[in-house]
This record gives C-alpha cells, structure tokens and sequence, in this order.
C-alpha cells in the first residue's frame, strides 16, 4: 500500500472518477483485508451512476459494430474478392490494444464518450464480420441450388434462407464481441469517458473493495448479456432445437 | 388436379458454351417433350444431361439457340418468374432447414402470392398425394428420413401447380429399397396429373423403368438415340446405344412390365382362429397352385406362412412359424420383383395391392414360364404401351 | 500547454502525430517536468523491450500450463465445459481490475505481475486448443490408433498438426490479450511502453501519443510474426481456405 511508484503513476485523467475515497472509519481495521463489506454495504449506490455510464459506451459500441460489419459482410458476400482486404482490415482495428487505440484517437476525437465509443465498435468489426461471413457460408449448397431454381430472387434467397440459416454463427460472434467490450470497455475511464473503469482507478486504485465490485459488476453484466443473446438464438431458431428431440 | 394442362418442351438448336471450354457442354440440342409425358435424359457423367436440363429454367443460361415451353421462349421470361411455373427436383434435395415441411411445400405459391388458406389447403393435399401423415407438416426436414424428405421436394415441386417439372436424379441419395419405393409412387403419381417431366438420371434402368421416352446422350448433349424404353432395347441405335443399355436386354425387358401384368397364383388363405382342418381341406384340393397356405388378417392382408406344425394344432395360431419374407406391389416393375425373389431366396412371394391387401402370389417359375412362352418371345411385345393408371 | 488531456484538444491531429516520432526518436524537452529531456530512441528501445519481455515471460507460462491441458483435455474429449467456460469467462475480466488488484494484494514488480498476466492468457489457449484438438475427424485419430500410435504420438503427430490453425489462433488472441495488458502493467510496478502513456506527467502529450503507436506497432508485429509462423506450421494439405 502506498507504493510511491504506483501513486505517482496516476496522473490526473479529469473527470468520471472519484478522487476522495470516503473510507473514514469503516475499514480501518481491515484496510489489509480484502474486501471491506461494511464499506460495501454503505457505498453500494455510488456504482449506479458508472454501470449507467458503462452501459452507455458499451451498448452504442456494440449497435455501430454491428451495423457496420454485417453491412460489410453483406457487401463481401456478393463480391467475393473484397472478402480477404476486409478481413485484414478489420483484422488490423482487433489487433491494436484498444487501450492504444483509445489515445491514437485523442488529436482526431478528444477525450471522452465518443472516442471510446469508436474504439470499442472498431474492435468489433472483426468477429462479428468474420462469424457473418462463415455462417453465411455454411449454407449448404443443396439449399441455396433449391431456392434458386424455385424462383427465388438473389435478395429473396439472402433475407429468407441464407440470413436466417446463419444466425447461430452470427450471434456466436455477437456473444464474444460483447463480452470483450464490455470487459474493455473499463479502460475507458483513462480517456474520462466515465464507465465501470472509475471505481478501479485514480485513488480507487488501492482500494481493493471497489475494484473488486467494479470488476463483479462488469463480469455479471457481461455474463447476463451472453446470456441474453443465447435465449435470442434460442429464440430465433426452433428447427434447431427440434432436430434434437 | 391439374388446373392447368401440362406444355410441351421444346429444345431449338439449344446450346451452351462456357468460357475456357474447348467444346460447348451441350451442343446444339434439338428435342421436343409432348406434353404430359415423362421423358428421361440418360447418358455418363459429364453428358451435359444435367446442364441440359437446366436450361429450361435458366438456372444454366442458354448460348445459343432456344428452348421453348409451350410456344413460349424462356429466354423471353424473367428467370425468377419462369422458375415459379417449373418445378424443381435435386439431388439433395435442398430442403429449407429452417421452415417447417408445410412451409417448404408452399414457398412456391408463397412467392406467387396465394392467400394462406390457400396454400395451408394446397399443403395437406399434397402430403396425401405424397403417402405422408399430415401431422408431419409442422416438423422439420432434419426430423425426417431421406425418403420422407425426397418425397417433400417432390410436393414442394408440385406445390404451384407447374407446366413442366425438372428431376435432377431425384431419387439418386436414396437407399434402393426407398428408391424403388419412390419411383413406382412417381408413377403413380404421375398416372394422376399427367405432367411434363424432365427427368435426369445416370442409370439406364431408371430410366427404363420411368421413362415415356428415353434420350440417350453423350458428351455435348448429343443424343443418339430418343425413344421409348421398348425400342431402346430391341431396337439400339448405334453401338454406344447399345453398350449403355448393356448386355443384359433380355432381362430389362422385364422391367416394362409389371407384377400385375402377369397371372400370379393363388395361395390358400388362412385366417387366424380357424380350423385347421378347413384349411386342409383347402390344402388337398387338386387346383391348388401354391402348396403352403398364408396366414392374413381381418382385412386379408398377409400375415406369414402356416407350416406343418402350425397345422398340426387345432386351431391356426395367431404367430405364423414362417417368416413373410418379401413382399411384392401390383404395381411393382416385374424386374425388380424378380430381383427380390431372388435376393431373398424365397420360391413365393405374397403380392398386395396398394392398401395392402393380397392380390397374388409370385414365383420365379411364374416369371420364367412367361419368358419361355410365345407371348414374350414375340417382337410386337404387349408391353409396349406404357403400364400407367 | 495544460495538465491532461485538454490541451492535446487543441492542437492539429498531425502535428500530434509529428510531435509523437519525434519523441519516439530523439530525447524531446518536456514542458512538464521543467527542462529535463525525456524519450527518445534509447528509451524507446528501452521500454518496448521491457513490453516484450513481460509480454513474452507471461505467455510462455500460460502456454506451459495451457497449451498441454487443452491438448490433453481435447483428446480425451473431456473437460468441454471448463476448457469451453473458462474460454467465455476470460474474456469478461477487466484487465485494469486485474492489475490493480496484482498492484495492491499481491505486490508490485515482475515476479508478481507476470503470473496474473499469464492468467489472462489461459483461456484463449485453453479454449482454442480444446477445440481444435476435439475437432479433429475421429475416423484419423482411429486410424492412427488402429496403426499402433501411443497416445501421445496421437496427439503430437496426428491432432496438433490438424488442429495447428485453431491452437495457433488461441495463441495468437493470448499474446495480444497479454501484450495489451502489459500497456498498464505499470500501475503495478513493471516498465512497460505503458509508462509513456501513463506517466503523462513525466512524458507530456508526445509521450502519450508516442507511446500509443509504439504498443499499437508492437501489437501488429507481433501478430503479423505469429501469423506467418502459423502459416509456415499449417501443412499445405489444410491451407485450403484463408479463416
């Protein structure tokens, strides 16, 4: 505790967190422990605000990534060559830690919500447009020949057959993108964009209770978001359960 | 059933090339199908009979030339329209996993823009036509078998009521037993509507068996010879003609007949509960033409046969010591009869009729007595006329 | 120019990315910390090593501890649920939560931050091994038995090689997991590129940037290698289809 090195690290990031850590008290006598429940129970409600600030990078995030790489897989379905540049391309916004990612941004977009927000959709792109694609691959070909010979259009085949067929993949793909981001989606306090990230930073960095809340709290939600998105697979897709009874 | 009458399809110098090709896939095909008939495009793999075929619904795009539906040029139609008066029959079938069996019979009318009553009506009428229970409409293909699924493809092909249908070997990833099932329901089927078929297969007896008329081809789409299954046989082309048909065109002759063609004999029958001894009696009479009486139910379908020792007890018994063994259609080709009879090693074979009641008993000796009599030996075989209805 | 982030508003986009190569190659006057020259190349070098290092110490240990349980756990066709859980379940932990934590419970330094680090690198190679090795056509693994291979020579002869791109793919994801991670590995006491980014006060705004394209080129050279050493492991019969 109080390790100079660490402290003087922390340089002042401006606002989304809480500078004084209202401890008096309360932990004193377990500073060294771990979690702190007294302090817990007190100060639950002061981690309302950065979960409604998480989610308000996270959900916008996860709207843009998707829109903007199911467009592009749409598009690179048609046009098979544009399959592999896209892949690269979306490839090279993944690879780039977002945490660097978010302070190359800081000259174009400035600090704050909309930065992280950008970062966090470009990181996206890949899985969800890399699960598009393959799903709509797997479309057996038997069917694709049957719909086309039945009179279906090119369009008709993709909202009505190839769509539906590939959504176990695309969700799959949706499911990891948002639990990444919304894990990342804490480092968002170092460019002020608020989020869960504040109650693990500044001086909450010695603070192992509010880290350790935050960090549950971030965990739960990502977990009850996956979940989500397999009951709206589940949803989206009888025949599939079907085939198994 | 039929609201429209079938058209006739006609092939006008018909070719395709594709690029890189050194020669064109089908060259310069010239062809007419009457209308209402079946006629079968057979030949090896790479022929251009598939490629053929899919020129009437332009899901091969013609070069040159023209082929013609009724009077009317496809070339002149949207394709996606014109495909929704063909139906469409492949291999794999091609199911829509993700609709239910009802949904996928009626994409077709869907797309047309029938009302919904209409098409759930069209749906159950076309499960009936098929043999499938209606209930099976809410499932989904993966809950069927590949025989169930084959037969869905063909009602969701008939589903909009087409001028003409296209068969891509549609019976070709089926089991033989499925297969032979398939096809003679095809045909009965076919005895009813009377539609314009174009059927694609490799195998010559298929094609035999199935088609009004057969067009044997060779690479490029050239036909060498288009004709019925009956002058095919008798009267091949040219050696190649000859070579497909095979050696054996004695023996596929019998498959222009039918079981029901020929005088089957008669078994005594046997019903559960009665005195063995009027069934003795039976036994001894002097006509009796198959010496082993068969065990049938309330509704004289065929239960098994009654041996010695079955007879030995007062009354017949209700489980029979023999086994059925193979049980033969009316409406089954006599070639594949035969064909079971000799698999399964058995000298009779009960023949029933389609709900399954006894109509006969087959034996090979019955088959061969007919192939040494002067009927069969004759060129002008009685057969000639196509066994529908 | 002001404390934190508000003065980089002001500047011109390119002229922060100038001023940024700048740092990177030649010790630059902070306005900051009152005349002394920070950065440059040698300190550049410096740090990027150091990321390195952490980054390459923390993989290899989750690689020891992954990579032969995945591979294990995959051939015998059991342990789907933990390989498969603990593959979701990484994903969803907050690396700066970890790395606080490691900062305050357990101690700063290497000895200590390497081995969480690792941790973050398990799932993805636990994961990924499992699925590729489970993946893997029974009928081969039967043959392969069927001819009187040892288990172990299953799994390195016949599996391993089948299911390179996937395991490669898992290890590729923990090292940028990793490497990631190490940009705020110093909050807990390792140098780190990070320290540019994090030690504003010491670096100013060029050190920021600076260190942001430094971890950003890291992170793409580092892929860009083990993607080509996955492609020189991948045998020419599987190269059938890019991913």
């Amino acid at each position: 505790m109080g390790n100079p090195l660490v402290i003087a690290a922390v340089g002042e990031v401006g606002e989304g967190f809480i500078k004084e850590r209202d401890v008096g008290d309360l932990c004193q006598a377990q500073t060294q422990h771990v979690f702190c429940f007294d302090w817990a129970r007190e100060n639950i409600d002061r981690f309302e605000t950065p979960t409604v600030q998480h989610l308000q990078i996270v959900i916008p995030a996860l709207a843009i990534g998707f829109v903007v790489a199911f467009a592009l897989a749409l598009l690179a379905h048609r046009t098979r060559w544009l399959q592999p540049p896209l892949l690269a391309a979306t490839g090279i916004l993944y690879t780039i830690p977002s945490i660097a990612f978010f302070f190359l941004l800081l000259p174009l977009t400035g600090l704050g919500r909309d930065t992280a927000i950008i970062v966090l959709s470009a990181y996206t792109l890949q899985i969800i447009y890399r699960n598009t694609i393959l799903g709509l691959n797997n479309v057996p070909a038997a069917v694709k020949d049957a719909a086309r010979g039945m009179g279906l259009t090119q369009r008709q085949i993709l909202w009505k057959v190839e769509l539906p067929l590939a959504i176990p993949e695309i969700i799959a793909g949706l499911r990891v993108a948002v639990v990444s981001t919304i894990a990342i989606a804490t480092l968002a306090v170092l460019i002020s964009a608020g989020g869960l990230g504040t109650q693990m930073y500044g001086s909450n960095l010695t603070f192992p209770t509010s880290i350790i809340i935050a960090g549950a709290i971030v965990m739960l939600m990502a977990l009850a978001f996956d979940a989500g998105l397999l009951l709206v697979q589940r949803l989206t897709t009888p025949w599939r359960r079907a085939a198994r009874a | 059933m039929s609201e429209q009458t079938a058209s006739s399809v006609r092939y006008e110098e018909a070719t395709k090339r594709y690029p890189g090709a050194s020669s064109p896939a089908v060259d310069k095909l010239t062809l007419e199908v009457p209308a209402g008939e079946i006629c079968v495009l057979v030949g090896p793999s790479g022929c251009g009979k598939t490629t053929a075929m899919r020129m009437v619904n332009r899901t091969v795009e013609i070069s040159e030339g023209d082929v013609l539906v009724g009077e009317d040029s496809v070339r002149d139609r949207e394709p996606a329209q014109l495909r929704r008066e063909i139906g469409y029959v492949i291999q794999q079938i091609g199911l829509f996993p993700h609709r239910t069996i009802s949904e996928n019979i009626g994409a077709v009318p869907q797309l047309l823009g029938w009302k919904k009553d209409r098409i759930r009506q069209r749906s159950s009428e076309l499960l009936e036509l098929i043999g499938l229970d209606p209930e099976l409409g809410d499932r989904y293909p993966a809950q069927l078998s590949g025989g169930q699924q084959q037969r869905v493809g063909v009602a969701r092909a008939l589903a909009a009521d087409p001028l003409v249908m296209l068969m891509d070997e549609p019976f070709g990833a089926i089991d033989p037993i499925n297969r032979e099932r398939l096809q003679n329901e095809f045909l009965r089927l076919q005895a009813e509507i009377r539609k314009t078929v174009l059927f694609v297969t490799h195998d010559i007896d298929e094609a035999i068996k199935m088609g009004d008329r057969v067009a044997v081809m060779r690479e490029g789409g050239r036909i060498e010879q288009y004709a019925t299954p009956a002058e095919l046989l008798m009267a091949p082309a040219n050696e190649f003609v000859e070579d497909f048909v095979g050696a054996d065109r004695a023996l596929k002759r019998l498959a222009l007949m039918r079981v029901r063609d020929i005088h089957l004999w008669e078994a005594p029958l046997a019903h559960v509960g009665q005195a063995t001894a009027e069934v003795r009696a039976k036994l001894d009479s002097p006509d009796v033409e198959v010496p082993f009486p068969l065990l049938v139910d309330g509704e004289r379908r065929p239960l098994g046969w009654l041996s010695e020792r079955d007879l030995g007890a007062a009354v017949v018994p209700g489980r029979p010591d023999s086994p059925l063994g193979p049980v033969l259609e009316l409406d089954a080709v006599m070639r594949d009869a035969l064909a079971d009879l000799l698999q399964h090693e058995t000298q009779y074979a009960p023949v029933v009729d389609h709900a399954g009641r006894i109509a006969g008993v087959l034996s090979v000796e019955i088959i061969s007595e007919f192939l040494g009599s002067p009927e069969a030996k004759s060129d002008e075989h009685p057969a000639v006329e196509r066994p529908h209805g | 120019m002001a404390k934190g982030g508000a003065g980089m508003i002001g500047q011109l986009p390119l002229a922060s990315f100038t001023g940024a190569i700048e740092f990177i190659f030649s010790p630059q006057e902070s306005n900051v910390t009152g005349g002394k020259k920070v950065g440059g190349f040698d300190k550049s070098m410096e740090l990027l090593i150091k990321h390195l290092e952490v980054t390459a110490l923390a993989l290899a240990i989750a690689l020891v501890i992954a990579l032969p349980l995945g591979l294990y756990l995959g051939h015998r066709g059991k342990g789907e649920q933990l390989a498969v859980g603990l593959g979701n379940a990484g994903r969803a932990i907050p690396e700066l939560a970890v790395i606080a934590l490691v900062a305050v419970l357990i101690g700063v330094g290497l000895p200590n931050v390497a081995p969480v680090l690792a941790i973050l690198g398990i799932p993805p190679i636990l994961n990924n091994s499992y699925v590729g090795v489970s993946q893997v056509d029974r009928a081969t693994v039967d043959a392969a038995r069927g001819i009187g291979m040892s288990e172990t020579a299953i799994i390195r002869k016949v599996e391993l090689p089948i299911a390179i791109p996937t395991v490669m793919g898992g290890i590729r994801s923990a090292a940028i997991a990793i490497l990631a991670t190490a940009t705020i590995a110093p909050l807990a006491g390792v140098e780190s590129l990070g320290d540019f980014i994090i030690n504003r006060n010491v670096y100013g705004e060029n050190g920021l940037l600076a260190g942001a394209i430094l971890v950003a080129l890291l992170a793409l050279t580092i892929e860009g290698s083990l993607a080509l050493l996955q492609r020189r492991l991948t045998s020419d019969g599987l190269k059938v289809k890019t991913a």
